[in-house]
């Protein structure tokens, strides 16, 4: 799967550990969904797309 | 607070395992125990080491997360040092079957426990790096 995690982050200044703590897992579960690494459930997808203050799932991961 | 209760629930257990020590050391019960000269010097010993790893955690104040992740990569390592048991145990079997295995049974399981944790450990490190 791949993701817009990086970009949607950096665009709002926000760093791992800022976005791992405000969605509550570790820094290394955001490294690893950032690399595509990790597919999340759809609670932690839906608390990332919040977090990255989006409204879709679907604008921050993406199917291949 | 959640913390607390676990040091104390932690500390509890470590204490009653050192009182169980002295007890069976003051009542002369169990000797030889793998290579300490009773079981109750080897469980005052296993109270202290404990008393010794909550007291560190406690001071390190680290909380430890555990998301989805990392749960995940815990059930997979899991699977895996479930397999290696059965794996170890029908070798043991065979083995057994060939030449009678006369090593005393606390010593094999002492073993038998050290290697299922170190499968997982290893299996955990690797599955962390993967996923």
């Amino acid at each position: 799967m791949k993701t817009k995690i990086t970009e949607l982050r950096k665009k709002l200044k926000l760093t791992q550990e800022e976005l791992a703590t405000k969605v509550e897992v570790t820094r290394q579960t955001i490294i690893s969904l950032e690399q595509g690494k990790y597919n999340p459930s759809l609670e932690l997808a839906y608390k990332i797309t919040k977090a990255l203050k989006r409204k879709n799932v679907e604008e921050v991961f993406i199917l291949n | 607070m959640e913390k607390k209760k676990q040091a104390i629930w932690r500390y509890s257990f470590a204490i009653i395992i050192i009182l169980t020590g002295l007890i069976l050391n003051y009542k002369n019960i169990g000797k030889e125990f793998l290579n300490f000269n009773s079981i109750g010097n080897w469980l005052i010993y296993i109270g202290f080491v404990m008393l010794a790893i909550v007291t560190l955690q406690f001071i390190s104040g680290k909380k430890r997360i555990v998301d989805e992740r990392s749960q995940f990569i815990g059930m997979k390592a899991s699977r895996i040092t479930y397999v290696a048991i059965i794996l170890v145990a029908f070798v043991t079997m065979v083995i057994d079957g060939i030449k009678t295995i006369t090593i005393p049974y606390s010593q094999f399981m002492s073993a038998f426990v050290c290697g299922v944790v170190l499968v997982y450990l290893v299996s955990y490190k690797i599955l962390e790096k993967k996923n």
